[in-house]
């Protein structure tokens, strides 16, 4: 919940209306039904390809033409539109409760831009929020009436306990889920790290994109010459002499961080977003409709 | 390394107390803040790999706790203001006598003075002594203060505050220290009560001197409107001295003649001062090499004019006529009232008898009785029979007079000038509550009632409320003093006091000191006298409300003109170097560390500065 009221007010509501705006002249036609997803079918309209036929299959697709002509059973596979799980987490642990603003709010706004975007696009949206599980979800909504359902949703979720991602994929994904694309936002500041869990959806064949998210005094620290550090998730410790040189360090640290999600994403072909607190999330969803993997 | 200013034991409770706060400071900072982050997860990944460093933070922080120990024990050393031991010699105590006698400042032939090679040898001496001895700084004029044995560096600094003196008479000083050696530094010529256990280190060099040793203004017995000046000239030289001779002074008069004097013979010269004017008076002599610059000059006092051109305006008064005319110096012109023109009449001093004009004369003026003018205080009523109630006998005209016995019959009550004259005012009574001038003293009399009163601002303003014949003043001896003293002091014309060069003491409470040029010297008031330091001859004018004196400051001493009259043979020491006879020497040369740690604290303070902004040592 924003300081000054609703997270989701009519400033934010306009936001969302001109991203949708947006996003349909950068994808001409999304809203007609066409989805990014395809899926073969015996039975539909739109021939796809060939197979070799199978002993036991049904025969009605067999392309006799071709078994006349080579002697060899042949069938004609079509394809048909599917509509697009999504399947939106974001990190609702206490580590997002830091920043000015808040990361556990920009994380909402970006999740509840996503997720209007869409409904309205009549995907199937999932929203999830995690810390070391699943702390609450949203089963699958489809449709623009349930933009409102999604948004009194995240607005019910509050940041609290530690992070782990792997956790929470593994509880999510332990039920038979339909391949779709998996939309993470959450600054990844996970103490089991982030490996096993995207590989977890490697396993599972969905499709990620990843926002990450982090505060300006993530990156720059202002810290004193002397200070202890606690961890806002394990209440742990530790004492430090601050010098330029470990700042400087530790930028670079932030910095090899973000490359390894970065790098994993990409070698998996994947999207990565990096963000600030500080940048405008309109823009930010801008950025994910130039990746083109959410939409189009 | 031992410490002058504080013993060793609190010298080293001091670095003790200094090292044990800078390491409880370092120990005892405040506690770190503490701040909530997100997550240590990167901190934690960061430090493990800096974990491997522990051993160069520690060492850092032991770096910077030593730096800091170092800046804080060289403060305090340098609080102890330290010296190395090698810097002094073995001897405890001394005790030097040093002769700042007026010949002490002889130059020698290498351009210094004797006193300049007493101050170098006296410290060439003192580093001959321990650096925590006890030194004994005595001087021949008791300008060193008597405080007993002191430590070397108090010892130079007396010694650099001591001066040759030209006036006080030198004695070798009787108050010395316990033991050890007595030095004795002089040039042998003033001092020789000098007790056998003293070493005598001569700085006496043969030099060349010719000098004034007397010079006086008097009055011609013969022929009291006359002056003439006394002058001796001495060759102190060790051989003859072919001498120019100048006298001058206001006036048309002066005197230039060049004579030659075998060593030690003297020339006495009477110079008639004719030709002077009322002034100043300098006498001057020169002669190559001369050594010995204070006796060269003298200085006095040409007091009166010649002849005092004297204006009576009286319808007729025996006792005015009688006395002025036994007086030499004195032209006097009487006049009756109808005679006086203002504007015609010259005079130095007029006197009105029981009239006045309606201008005020040009010049001063002395009134017996006058009638109401414009421009004198007007008389507000007439008293029979006045009691002389007193008079002033500090004031300058009544010196050596006594009223004991004056008797008036009549008089007119003065008033302040604001006050309306009694026929204006129509009997009522007068205005007394105008506050009385500010320049006008009531010389005989009350303030209630006076009856004499003078006035300083010029031209000077003499005023008797009663007529000579209506008191018995002109027939009280103290008349004619009286008048002298009204000449005197009307034509400011007072004898110049000899003195020496030096500390000048008259006796004239709250007086304002200036030289020839105008320029005010600085003074003291010392139990009633007036104390200023003349350390060159010249004449100077101590004045005090309306009483002036003019002090002629002349060294003219035979004894001290006498530069050579030495029992001691020429000096044997050479001075070290010319950078010993400046103040006290250069810390570090005379073996003291403070400078040199004050330094090395500040070096370290800057290099501290500069690897914690660098974030090296934390």
């Amino acid at each position: 919940m924003s300081e000054n009221g609703a997270l989701f007010d009519d400033d934010f509501l306009k936001k969302l209306e001109y991203l949708n705006l947006v996003s349909n002249y950068m994808v001409p036609g999304h809203l007609h039904g066409e989805h990014r997803a395809k899926r073969t079918t015996d039975s539909g309209i739109e021939f796809a390809d060939y197979r070799q036929y199978v002993t036991g299959e049904d025969t009605k697709n067999v392309d006799w033409r071709t078994y006349l002509r080579l002697d060899k059973l042949i069938l004609r596979i079509f394809e048909e539109d599917a509509d697009l799980p999504i399947y939106i987490f974001f990190d609702a642990s206490r580590s997002m409760d830091h920043g000015e603003p808040l990361k556990f709010d920009y994380a909402r706004k970006i999740a509840a831009a996503l997720c209007y975007i869409g409904l309205l696009n009549l995907d199937r949206v999932n929203l999830i929020g995690y810390s070391d599980g699943i702390a609450r979800e949203m089963s699958a909504r489809r449709g623009k009436n349930q933009v409102w359902h999604a948004f009194r949703f995240l607005e019910s979720v509050e940041a609290a306990g530690s992070t782990c991602i792997e956790r929470a994929f593994t509880t999510f994904f332990s039920v038979r889920r339909r391949r779709g694309l998996v939309v993470v936002v959450s600054d990844f500041l996970d103490e089991t790290g982030f490996e096993k869990a995207f590989d977890l959806l490697r396993y599972f064949r969905q499709d990620l994109f990843a926002v990450h998210v982090y505060s300006s005094e993530e990156l720059e620290p202002e810290l004193p010459d002397e200070v202890v550090l606690e961890d806002s998730e394990l209440g742990t410790t530790e004492r430090l002499k601050v010098t330029p040189g470990l700042l400087e360090a530790y930028r670079e640290k932030f910095d090899e961080h973000c490359d390894e999600l970065h790098n994993y994403c990409r070698k998996y072909g994947w999207g990565y977003l990096r963000t600030s607190t500080e940048v405008p999330f309109e823009d930010l969803i801008l950025q994910v409709f130039r990746q083109g993997r959410f939409l189009g | 390394m031992s410490f002058l200013s504080v013993s060793p034991l609190v010298a080293g409770v001091l670095l003790a107390g200094t090292a044990a706060t800078v390491a409880v400071l370092y120990w005892l900072k405040p506690p770190p803040r503490r701040i909530v982050v997100p997550s240590k997860l990167l901190w934690d990944r960061l430090l493990r790999e800096k974990r491997r460093s522990t051993f160069l933070d520690r060492l850092r922080w032991w770096i910077s706790l030593m730096i800091a120990l170092i800046i804080g024990l060289s403060v305090a050393a340098a609080l102890g203001r330290p010296e190395f031991t090698w810097a002094g010699g073995e001897i405890p105590r001394m005790t030097i006598v040093i002769d700042n006698s007026a010949t002490m400042a002889t130059a020698t032939s290498d351009g210094l003075t004797r006193w300049d090679h007493a101050v170098a040898i006296a410290k060439d001496l003192m580093r001959q002594g321990s650096v925590d001895g006890e030194f004994l700084i005595l001087d021949t004029t008791g300008q060193a203060p008597a405080l007993g044995p002191d430590d070397r560096r108090s010892a130079l600094e007396i010694l650099d505050g001591l001066g040759v003196s030209m006036g006080d008479p030198p004695q070798f000083p009787t108050a010395l220290g316990p033991d050890g050696p007595l030095y004795f530094i002089s040039d042998g010529v003033m001092v020789d009560d000098v007790p056998p256990e003293a070493e005598v280190i001569s700085v006496y060099d043969p030099v060349d001197n010719v000098g004034i040793t007397a010079f006086e203004v008097t009055s011609v017995p013969s022929v009291p409107l006359q002056y003439q000046a006394f002058l001796e000239v001495t060759n102190a030289s060790l051989g003859p001295k072919e001498i120019s001779l100048r006298v001058g002074g206001a006036g048309a008069g002066g005197l230039r003649d060049t004579m030659t004097l075998q060593s030690g013979e003297a020339t006495q010269r009477t110079i008639e001062l004719a030709g002077f004017d009322r002034g100043p008076v300098r006498a001057a002599v020169t002669s190559e090499g001369d050594a010995f610059a204070v006796d060269d000059v003298a200085f006095s006092f040409v007091p009166v004019r010649s002849l005092t051109r004297v204006a009576l305006v009286t319808p007729g008064s025996v006792y005015l006529e009688s006395v002025l005319a036994e007086e030499p110096h004195l032209r006097v012109r009487s006049l009756t009232p109808a005679e006086y023109d203002t504007a015609a009449v010259r005079a130095d001093l007029f006197i009105f008898d029981r009239w006045a004009p309606e201008q005020p004369p040009p010049g001063p003026s002395l009134l017996f009785f006058p009638p109401n003018v414009d421009w004198l205080a007007p008389a507000v009523a007439v008293i029979n029979s006045p009691t002389v109630s007193g008079w002033d006998p500090e004031h300058a005209l009544m010196r050596f007079v006594s009223l004991e016995d004056l008797r008036v019959d009549r008089a007119v009550q003065l008033g302040s000038p604001a006050r309306r004259p009694v026929e204006e005012s129509g009997g009522a009574d007068p205005d007394l509550s105008h506050p009385p001038d500010a320049d006008v003293h009531v010389v005989v009399g009350s303030a209630e009632l006076p009856l004499i009163v003078a006035s300083d601002a010029p031209p000077k303003v003499i005023r008797a409320a009663f007529a000579l014949e209506d008191s018995n003043f002109a027939l009280q001896p103290a008349f004619p003093i009286f008048l002298s003293n009204v000449l005197r002091w009307t034509m400011d014309e007072q004898a110049a006091l000899p003195r020496r060069p030096g500390r000048v003491e008259v006796s004239l409470p709250g007086g304002e000191v200036t030289d020839l040029e105008g320029q005010i010297v600085n003074t003291a008031q010392v139990s009633g006298r007036t104390v200023f330091a003349a350390d060159e001859p010249g004449l100077y004018t101590v004045a005090a409300g309306s009483a002036r004196l003019r002090v002629a400051v002349s060294l003219l001493d035979r004894e001290r003109t006498s530069v050579n009259a030495s029992g001691l043979s020429p000096r044997d020491r050479a001075v070290a170097s010319p950078a010993a006879l400046g103040t006290v020497g250069d810390p570090a040369e005379e073996g003291e560390l403070w400078t040199i740690l004050l330094v090395v604290a500040m070096a370290l303070v800057i290099l501290e500065w500069f690897t914690y902004h660098r974030r090296w040592t934390v």
